[in-house]
């Protein structure tokens, strides 16, 4: 795809193809993210489809996709590359017994060969016609230290390795992080990247992500998930459930073969939308003191103008 | 700092000299305006940002809006600033250099329900007015809670550190440093070369071999690291609490000041982060700075809202697995006590421990009876008194045990 070409309409069009139903904004910012060639930050709430969005381009972009998911000790070893330890010992005694050059296999095990590359460096050493997505992964679970550590690579897109010299990007990667916000990210870090909130969609906008997503899905239901959703979410629960709860409870739903929600059924499935006990008696007892009143809300769901 | 309408009209129209025909001089302008703001922006995203309007029409507003937002805008607490902002300086510049047709804009609720700089002309006379007039109301609801008023002035007489002894406040520095010490040492799981460590890392192994031609002869071992713990500190400074706020001040800060990562918040009815307020050496400023910012010092308590809005808002980003929380209260509580348990069950979840220090604890016909105190403790690791030096050294001791 020639990038020069394109617009935020053709992004959005391309995402939708996909069944990724975005609105302007984001796709304004991911537009400038391929075209300015920055990294772009995105924040949000659980499930709301910010590793989708990679995946997608990853896709659509038909560029390889690379994933660097973060936890917390994440070191640059994990992340870039290591040596392959056992592979350099076995050839070393190789050449023991047969009484090798000694100066030779010092610069031979050092070399490409014996070399595991970790995402980062495979991101930067990618072959191929187009450039590769690079998916950091949930960015505030890793540590302040790797925070730091990334900061250069993401800046100059160059790794250097001791024994081997430096290796710089043939092209430049498509960076995407993502981040939970279970801490702060570094100011030094934001700065490098576009930043973008993935807020909750709307009812309108979650009604189109079901669609797109089951066309089979009955429109009446589809509007009364919706609906429930966005009551839920306005409500006081531990974990407010995203997107992805959505739609593997329309999933659920549709392999049930329900065409409408009732008290029942809602009771019944309610493990596909929220995760924790105290959760779901909690909504248990909101459905029974009908604090939450499922009938009236089923039916006052606003209608979408079609 | 709170970001009315007003503040953004004055902050746009004291860049206002400096705007040019052009669109980097525009974009600078608003970028300082944006400092004014309290947002930072640093040169590189600004030429960012010049750099990136050839790549969409920038006629198209709402795309503009957008460039703008991801270039400049790292945190989401932001938006509703910047978008005061922008609808209010680049609206005159659309008057110059657009077409009017692009002026219709979707108005971004902002979330502190202030009037926006407004779509249409003269709306910035309308939204100052409408400004002022919300202010009065707010300040009209703050005596109807009978929240006490107070002069800056004399909140800092009463609360002057010189009353307190020099041997008291140099003993209460020191323990606080022990505190913050045990507290500060927890160990990682990144781990570093060292001689006692339990594992061997193979990279160094590998390396030192070679000069015995390839032999493994040293086994190079990694230790756990030490890894510092975050504190975050929420103090009551509700009226019930007055006599013991001198010390409570000079707590926070000493904390804050001997330990990285330390947040600190002030609650009565409502919460406030006084964080970037002590991050200072200057005690006394630091002091002149609390006062002079929060309301509803020595007013009432409600634990369960307060800590409500601290779940809400700054929790997620603030609190980890390995962050123990302190708060000091005494537990009187007027607000709704099912609010205050279901909080504490949250936080429970997301903190390594929660601390509770009461200074009534101490006195001996005290028993946590008020509802408050009875509701939290189940969710408590640790339930101590704090009133005098001593029992700042046995919680020290506490924590070193905790901790280990």
């Amino acid at each position: 795809m020639d990038l020069k070409q394109l617009t935020i309409e053709q992004v959005q069009e391309i995402l939708l193809k996909e069944k990724y139903v975005c609105d302007r904004s984001l796709a304004t910012v991911v537009y400038l993210s391929l075209v300015m060639g920055k990294p772009l930050l995105l924040e949000g709430e659980a499930g709301v489809g910010k590793t989708e969005i990679a995946k997608v381009l990853a896709k659509v972009l038909d560029a390889k996709l690379i994933r660097l998911q973060c936890y917390e000790g994440l070191d640059a070893n994990t992340a870039l590359y290591e040596w392959n330890y056992p592979k350099q010992m076995l050839r070393i005694k190789l050449e023991e017994v047969e009484h090798g050059d000694k100066a030779k296999v010092e610069t031979e095990i050092f070399s490409q060969d014996y070399l595991i590359k970790r995402p980062l460096l495979e991101a930067i050493q990618t072959d191929g016609a187009n450039p590769p997505v690079l998916l950091i992964d949930e960015i505030d679970r890793a540590d302040m230290e790797f925070e730091a550590f990334l900061l250069e690579v993401l800046s100059d897109f160059q790794i250097t390795i001791p024994e081997l010299g430096t290796v710089s990007a043939r092209h430049r990667p498509y960076v995407f992080l993502t981040s939970n916000r279970t801490r702060e990210i570094h100011d030094a870090l934001k700065r490098r990247c576009l930043y973008h909130w993935i807020e909750y969609p709307t009812f309108e906008k979650e009604y189109e992500i079901i669609t797109t997503k089951f066309p089979e899905v009955e429109a009446k239901m589809a509007q009364q998930i919706c609906a429930f959703m966005q009551k839920v979410r306005e409500m006081n629960f531990y974990k407010r459930p995203g997107v992805a709860e959505t739609l593997d409870w329309a999933s659920a739903l549709i392999a049930l073969n329900r065409k409408n929600l009732d008290d029942k059924s809602v009771v019944e499935t309610m493990g596909c939308v929220f995760k924790y006990r105290e959760d779901l008696h909690h909504l248990r007892e909101q459905v029974e003191s009908r604090q939450l009143n499922l009938d009236t809300l089923l039916r006052v769901s606003p209608e979408l103008v079609s | 700092m709170d970001v009315t309408p007003e503040t953004v009209a004055s902050a746009v129209s004291s860049v206002a000299s400096s705007r040019g025909r052009g669109t980097l001089p525009n974009l600078m302008a608003f970028a300082r305006a944006l400092k004014q703001l309290g947002i930072k922006v640093s040169l590189s995203q600004v030429l960012d940002v010049s750099r990136s309007v050839d790549f969409v029409d920038i006629g198209a507003r709402p795309d503009f809006r957008a460039l703008l937002r991801a270039n400049l805008i790292s945190q989401k607490e932001d938006f509703p600033v910047f978008d005061m902002a922008f609808d209010c300086f680049w609206r005159e510049q659309t008057y110059e250099r657009m077409p009017m047709e692009t002026l219709e804009i979707q108005g971004t609720p902002t979330e502190s329900d202030a009037p926006e700089g407004g779509d249409e002309e003269g709306g910035l006379e309308e939204a100052a007015s409408e400004a002022m007039a919300n202010e009065n109301l707010q300040l009209e609801n703050l005596d109807e809670f009978a929240v006490p008023t107070y002069s800056p002035q004399e909140l800092m007489n009463r609360k002057d550190f010189s009353e307190m002894g020099v041997e008291e406040s140099r003993a209460i520095a020191r323990a606080i440093m022990l505190i913050a010490t045990k507290i500060a040492t927890q160990i990682s799981r990144r781990k570093k070369v060292g001689r006692k460590g339990s594992t061997v890392d193979p990279r160094w192994t590998m390396r030192r071999s070679m000069k015995y031609g390839g032999e493994v002869i040293e086994l190079v071992r990694r230790k756990k690291r030490i890894k510092k713990t975050k504190v975050v500190l929420l103090c009551d400074v509700s009226g019930s609490m007055d006599c013991y706020s001198r010390f409570l001040i000079q707590f926070m800060y000493g904390l804050q000041n001997e330990l990285w990562g330390v947040e600190t918040f002030v609650f009565s009815t409502s919460l406030s982060r006084i964080t970037h307020l002590i991050r200072t050496k200057d005690i006394v400023n630091a002091l002149d700075k609390i006062s002079g910012s929060i309301l509803g010092w020595s007013g009432g308590t409600n634990i369960g809202r307060s800590l409500h809005t601290f779940n809400r808002n700054f929790a997620p980003s603030i609190v980890t697995h390995r962050t123990v929380v302190v708060i000091i209260s005494d537990g009187w509580d007027r607000g709704d006590v099912s609010l205050l348990e279901r909080e504490m069950q949250d936080l429970k979840r997301r903190a390594k421990k929660i601390i509770w220090l009461n200074p009534l604890l101490a006195s001996e016909n005290y028993e946590p009876l008020c509802k408050g105190m009875q509701a939290a403790l189940p969710y408590l690791d640790l339930f101590l008194s704090v009133h005098n030096v001593n029992s700042l050294v046995s919680l020290g001791r506490t924590l070193q045990k905790m901790v280990a």
